[in-house]
C-alpha cells in the first residue's frame, strides 16, 4: 500500500518542477542555467570529495546526432544540462534532448526548423512547473512539453532581418520568462524582456539605452547614436528573491570598434544591471567596460554572494569581466566594494571614484595598431565561473592575452564593426579570487595555446571542476588548487560542469564538444 | 517602459517582424553549403568548429588565399588553438577550396557571414553595379556615397526598408507609395522594376559592406614608426639583437613579409602569416622538452604533450617518449620565442611601430 501510494505521487509529480528549488542549493535537482538563483554553480554535495575525487569513474556517455542540415559544427554542447526528476534536459542551437539523468539515455529530442540566425551556441533551457523554454537562432522563444517534447507554443523574441539572433538560456523568476537578445553584426539596440509562462505574450520589455532627454542619454553623442548603439543581453541573469532584482550583463556598444561616432561612456552598454522582474524599471546600473572599443561584452555572470566585508554582512555581487576586471558590487544598490585585476589588462588609465577603469585612449584601436591585453576572446568570457562559500574563493578559468586592435574603416561614419583584432598570445590559468579583497589566493597556470572556453563548479567537498586547453576536464583542491584528477574527453571541454546526486550517488556532468560525460561516485558495495 | 519616444521606436522596429506568431510557414530550403571535401577539411572541422561558429561564415564568402590567412590570422585572436603546422593546413584548404565567387558580392543571410535569415537578399554583383548607377545619379545627393546618411537623407544601412527587402520587393513599394524626393525630379514611382531590383542589389550592397565580412578588413596604414628609433630599440632596450642581426637571419625580412605580416610576427612569433605576394614562409620554431625520470637520462626532444598529468616528446630520431607526471619527473621547457612573449609587458605602442618601421627597411 505504501508503495503505491509513492508511486501515485511520483506519478503524479514526474518531470515537474517545484519552484522553492530554484531557491536553493542544488542537490538532487539542477533546474536551472547556474542550478541556483545565485549563479555560485556551487555544489552543496560531499560524496565526491578531496579525499575521494581520484576514484571518480565514468557513469555514462551521450553523444548527440543531429541531421546533417544543422551543419557540421553546430553540435558542440556549449549549454549547462538542467536536471529535474532523474532526466536530464539541454541543448545545441535548435535542438532539445531529454535524457536519464542516471544513464544518459534518450528519451526524446527536439529540432526546430530553423529559419536562420548565427549558430554560434545555445546556453541551454528554463524550466517551470511541466514546461521548458529555450531560444533559438531565427529569434523564436519556444516552449515544450518536458514530458514528450511537444511543442507548446512559440513567440518571436527579435528580428533576424536586423541581424539578431537568440541564444541564452532563459530564467524563470515567478510568472515571468526573462529572455536576452544577441547579435552584433549591425548597429542595433539591444534589450531584456519578460514573457508569459503560460500564453508566450510579452510583459515587458527593457532598452540597453537611455530614455532621450536623461542624464545617461548625455553619454552618447546624439540620440541617432544611441538607438543604434547595441548593447545586447546574451550572458547569464540571476536573481535576489528578497531584494526581487534581476541581474545581467550588457555587451559591447555599436558600432563596436570604429568609435569615433559615439564619444562618450555609452551607458547603458557594459553595465551589469539591477532590474525589478515584475515591471522591467532599473534599479541601478554599474559600467564594468565605459566606452569600450574591444568587444569585450559585460555579459559575464552577476555571482550573488551573501558575505562579509569588514566584520560586516553584505549582500554582494562578483564578476569577474571580460575586460580582465573583477569587481565586488553591494547588490541592493549597486555601490563598488572591490575593483582589481584577475589577468593582464592594460587598457585602461586607472579607476574612478565609482569603482569603473578608466579608458585609455591610447589603447582604442587605431590605424596603425594598438597592442591590448586581454584580446578579443577576453580574460574571461561565457563560460560561467563559480563561488564556493565553503572557501570564499571566486574561480574563473582566465586568460592572460595579447592582440593587436586595429581600425579598418576610417570614413566619416563607420559602422558595424569597421575594425578588429589580429594575432596573438594567450596563456590559460584558474584563478581563485578571494572576493572581499579581489587579490588572487591561488592560480594555477595551465599548459598548452590559448584561453580554456570552459566553466568552472565548485563543491562542498573542497573540489573546484574546470578544464584546461588540452582536453582535460580537471578535479582540483578548492583550497589550494592542486591537480586530483582528469580525464582526456578527447575534444575542448565546451560548456560549464553540474553536479547532482540521485539515489546516493553524486554525478557530475560535463560537456566536451558533441558528447555528455557523465561520471559518477559509486557507493562502496 | 512607457509609451514615450521608446514605445514608439519599438513600435517601428518590430512591428513588421512580431505581427505574425500564428502557425509558421514551411522553412525556406536550408541555405548552408557544407564544407567542401579534400585535404584539410577535418581539421578545418575541428579547429574552426570546436569553440565557436557555423559553417556558413566560412563557405558563404569566398576569398584569396592570402585573404584567409589574414582570416586565420584574426581567429588566432579569438581563441582558435592549433598548432603552426594545422593553421598552415587550414589556409591551404581554404584558399583552394572556397576561392572569391565570381558574381557574388556577399550579403547578409546563412551563406553569407552566418547571421540574418536564411531567405536573405544575396547580392549579384553585377546588378549592383547597375544599381549604383541609378544609386550615384538619383540618391547619393542626400543618402551619401556609403548610404549611410547624411544632413538631408536617412541612413539607409540602418533602414528597415532596405533590411527587409527581398529583391525590390519592399524597396519598390516603398518607392511608390512614397512620392519619394530624387536627385533629378524624376517620380520615384517611374522607376521599372529591372531598376528597382538593381537599386536593391546596390543597397544590399551597402549592408554587406558594412559587415564584418565587408571589404572594410584591412588596416589602413601600419608604417607610422620611426625606423631609427626601431633600430635603436631592437639593439638597446629590446634586446632584440641578442639574438637578431639585420644581415643575418633577419636580412631581407622587409622583403619577405608586408608590413602588417611583418608587425603581426614580430610581436607573435607563432601568429600565422604569409610572407608576400602569398608566399609560404619557413614555420616557426617548436617548443622542446627536456624529461629525466629519477635515476635515468635524460631525453630531449619537440614537445608533443604536456599538461598536468602527462608528458610526450619526439626526440631528434623521431622516437616517441611518454611519461606519466610524477614529484620525482624532471621535466624542462624551453620556448624559443620566451623572449617576444616577455616583451609583450614591456612594449609601448610606439616601440612597436618604431620596430615594424625599421624592420620593413631591411629588404
Amino acid at each position: 500500500m505504501k508503495s503505491a501510494i509513492f508511486l501515485l505521487a511520483a506519478a503524479a509529480f514526474a518531470q515537474t518542477l517545484d519552484p522553492a528549488k530554484l531557491k536553493q542549493p542544488p542537490t538532487d535537482s539542477w533546474p536551472s542555467f547556474n542550478g541556483d538563483y545565485s549563479g555560485r554553480r556551487f555544489s552543496p554535495l560531499t560524496k565526491i570529495n578531496d579525499s575521494n575525487v581520484s576514484s571518480l569513474s565514468l557513469a555514462w556517455v551521450h553523444r548527440i546526432s543531429v541531421p546533417s542540415s544543422g551543419g557540421p559544427f553546430t553540435g558542440t554542447i556549449k549549454s549547462s544540462p538542467v536536471v529535474v526528476d532523474g532526466v536530464m534536459f539541454f541543448t545545441i542551437p535548435d535542438h532539445v534532448w531529454a535524457v536519464d539523468a542516471r544513464t544518459g539515455r534518450e528519451l526524446w529530442h527536439f529540432a526546430w526548423p530553423s529559419r536562420g540566425g548565427i549558430h554560434i551556441g545555445n546556453r541551454g533551457v528554463a524550466v517551470q512547473g511541466k514546461w521548458l523554454f529555450f531560444e533559438t537562432p531565427d529569434c523564436n522563444l519556444v516552449s515544450l512539453s518536458m514530458k514528450d517534447g511537444k511543442e507548446r507554443w512559440h513567440k518571436q523574441i527579435c528580428d533576424p532581418d536586423q541581424l539578431y539572433y537568440a541564444s541564452a538560456a532563459p530564467l524563470i523568476v515567478g510568472n515571468h520568462v526573462i529572455v536576452g537578445v544577441s547579435g552584433d553584426d549591425l548597429d542595433v539596440p539591444g534589450y531584456i524582456q519578460s514573457h508569459d509562462p503560460e500564453t508566450g505574450e510579452r510583459q515587458w520589455r527593457w532598452y540597453t539605452h537611455p530614455e532621450p532627454g536623461t542624464p545617461e542619454a548625455k553619454t552618447w553623442p546624439s540620440v541617432e547614436a544611441m538607438m543604434h548603439g547595441g548593447g545586447m543581453t546574451w550572458g547569464s541573469t540571476t536573481y535576489d528573491p528578497d531584494l526581487n532584482l534581476i541581474y545581467f550583463g550588457t555587451g559591447n556598444p555599436q558600432p563596436v570598434v570604429a568609435h569615433k561616432g559615439r564619444l562618450g561612456d555609452n551607458l547603458f552598454t557594459e553595465c551589469i544591471i539591477a532590474l525589478n522582474p515584475d515591471t522591467g524599471k532599473m534599479k541601478w546600473y554599474f559600467q564594468s567596460s565605459p566606452h569600450d572599443t574591444h568587444d569585450w561584452d559585460a555579459n559575464q555572470t552577476p555571482v550573488l554572494i551573501d558575505g562579509t566585508i569588514n566584520g560586516q554582512p553584505r549582500k554582494l555581487l562578483a564578476q569577474a569581466a571580460r575586460n580582465g576586471y573583477f569587481f565586488v558590487l553591494d547588490r541592493a544598490t549597486g555601490k563598488n566594494v572591490v575593483t582589481s585585476t584577475f589577468a593582464r589588462a592594460n587598457w585602461a588609465k586607472g579607476v574612478d571614484a565609482k569603482g569603473q577603469p578608466i579608458p585609455d585612449p591610447l589603447k582604442y584601436p587605431q590605424n596603425d595598431g594598438a597592442l591590448v591585453s586581454p584580446n578579443q576572446a577576453g580574460a574571461a568570457n561565457w563560460p560561467p565561473p563559480s563561488f564556493s562559500p565553503a572557501t570564499g574563493l571566486f574561480y574563473i578559468n582566465a586568460s592572460n592575452a595579447y592582440s593587436v586592435w586595429y581600425i579598418y574603416d576610417d570614413t566619416d561614419k563607420p559602422e558595424g564593426w569597421g575594425g578588429n583584432d589580429r594575432g596573438g598570445y594567450s596563456a590559460a590559468m584558474l584563478q581563485a579570487i578571494d572576493y572581499k579583497t579581489g587579490k588572487l589566493k591561488w592560480s594555477h597556470k595551465w599548459e598548452g595555446p590559448g584561453g580554456p572556453r570552459n566553466g568552472v563548479l565548485s563543491t562542498a567537498g573542497n573540489v573546484v571542476f574546470a578544464a584546461d586547453p588540452l582536453n582535460n576536464f580537471v578535479a582540483l583542491n578548492a583550497t589550494t588548487g592542486q591537480p586530483l584528477w582528469r580525464a582526456n574527453l578527447g575534444s575542448a571541454i565546451s560548456n560549464g560542469p553540474i553536479s547532482y546526486q540521485l539515489d546516493d550517488i553524486q554525478y557530475v556532468i560535463v560537456g566536451a564538444g558533441d558528447t555528455l560525460f557523465g561520471f559518477a561516485m559509486n557507493p562502496k558495495k | 517602459m512607457p509609451l514615450t519616444f521608446k514605445g514608439l521606436f519599438i513600435t517601428i522596429l518590430f512591428a513588421a517582424s512580431l505581427a505574425a506568431q500564428g502557425p509558421r510557414p514551411a522553412p525556406p530550403k536550408p541555405a548552408a553549403r557544407p564544407l567542401p571535401d579534400g585535404p584539410g577539411k577535418e581539421i578545418t572541422h575541428r579547429v574552426c568548429g570546436a569553440t565557436c561558429h557555423g559553417p556558413e561564415i566560412i563557405t558563404g564568402r569566398g576569398r584569396t588565399r592570402e585573404d584567409w590567412s589574414n582570416v586565420v590570422n584574426g581567429m588566432v585572436a579569438r581563441g582558435a588553438k592549433a598548432s603552426a603546422a594545422e593553421f598552415s593546413e587550414i589556409v591551404e584548404y581554404l584558399g583552394k577550396n572556397l576561392p572569391p565567387r565570381a558574381g557574388v558580392a556577399g550579403a547578409g543571410g546563412v551563406g553569407f557571414i552566418g547571421s540574418g535569415p536564411d531567405d536573405a537578399h544575396l547580392v549579384d554583383s553585377v546588378a549592383a553595379d547597375r544599381g549604383k548607377i541609378i544609386y550615384d545619379a538619383e540618391c547619393m545627393s542626400c543618402h551619401g556615397a556609403a548610404a549611410r546618411g547624411t544632413a538631408n537623407g536617412a541612413d539607409l544601412v540602418r533602414s528597415l526598408v532596405v533590411l527587409k527587402d527581398r529583391y525590390g520587393a519592399t524597396i519598390g513599394g516603398f518607392l511608390k507609395m512614397k512620392k519619394h524626393p530624387t536627385t533629378t525630379g524624376k517620380p520615384s514611382a517611374s522607376f521599372d522594376g529591372a531598376q528597382v531590383i538593381d537599386l536593391a542589389h546596390f543597397l544590399h550592397l551597402k549592408v554587406t559592406d558594412t559587415l564584418r565580412s565587408g571589404p572594410y578588413n584591412q588596416p589602413v596604414k601600419v608604417l607610422t614608426g620611426n625606423a631609427k628609433a626601431g633600430q635603436e630599440f631592437f639593439n638597446g632596450a629590446g634586446g632584440c639583437n641578442k639574438c637578431h642581426s639585420p644581415t643575418g637571419d633577419l636580412a631581407g625580412v622587409g622583403g619577405k613579409y608586408e608590413p602588417v605580416a611583418l608587425q603581426q610576427k614580430f610581436l607573435f612569433p607563432r601568429t600565422f602569416a604569409l610572407g608576400r605576394g602569398a608566399r609560404n614562409v619557413a614555420p616557426p620554431k617548436p617548443v622542446t622538452l627536456a624529461v629525466t625520470p629519477a635515476g635515468g637520462q635524460t631525453v630531449s626532444g619537440t614537445l608533443v604533450h604536456l599538461d598536468d598529468f602527462n608528458v610526450s616528446l619526439r626526440d631528434g630520431n623521431g622516437d616517441y617518449h611518454t611519461w606519466t607526471r610524477t614529484a620525482s619527473l624532471k621535466v624542462v621547457k624551453s620556448d624559443p620565442y620566451a623572449a617576444h612573449i616577455e616583451l609583450l609587458d614591456k612594449y609601448t605602442d610606439t616601440n612597436m611601430h618604431d620596430i615594424t618601421a625599421y624592420l620593413e627597411t631591411l629588404k
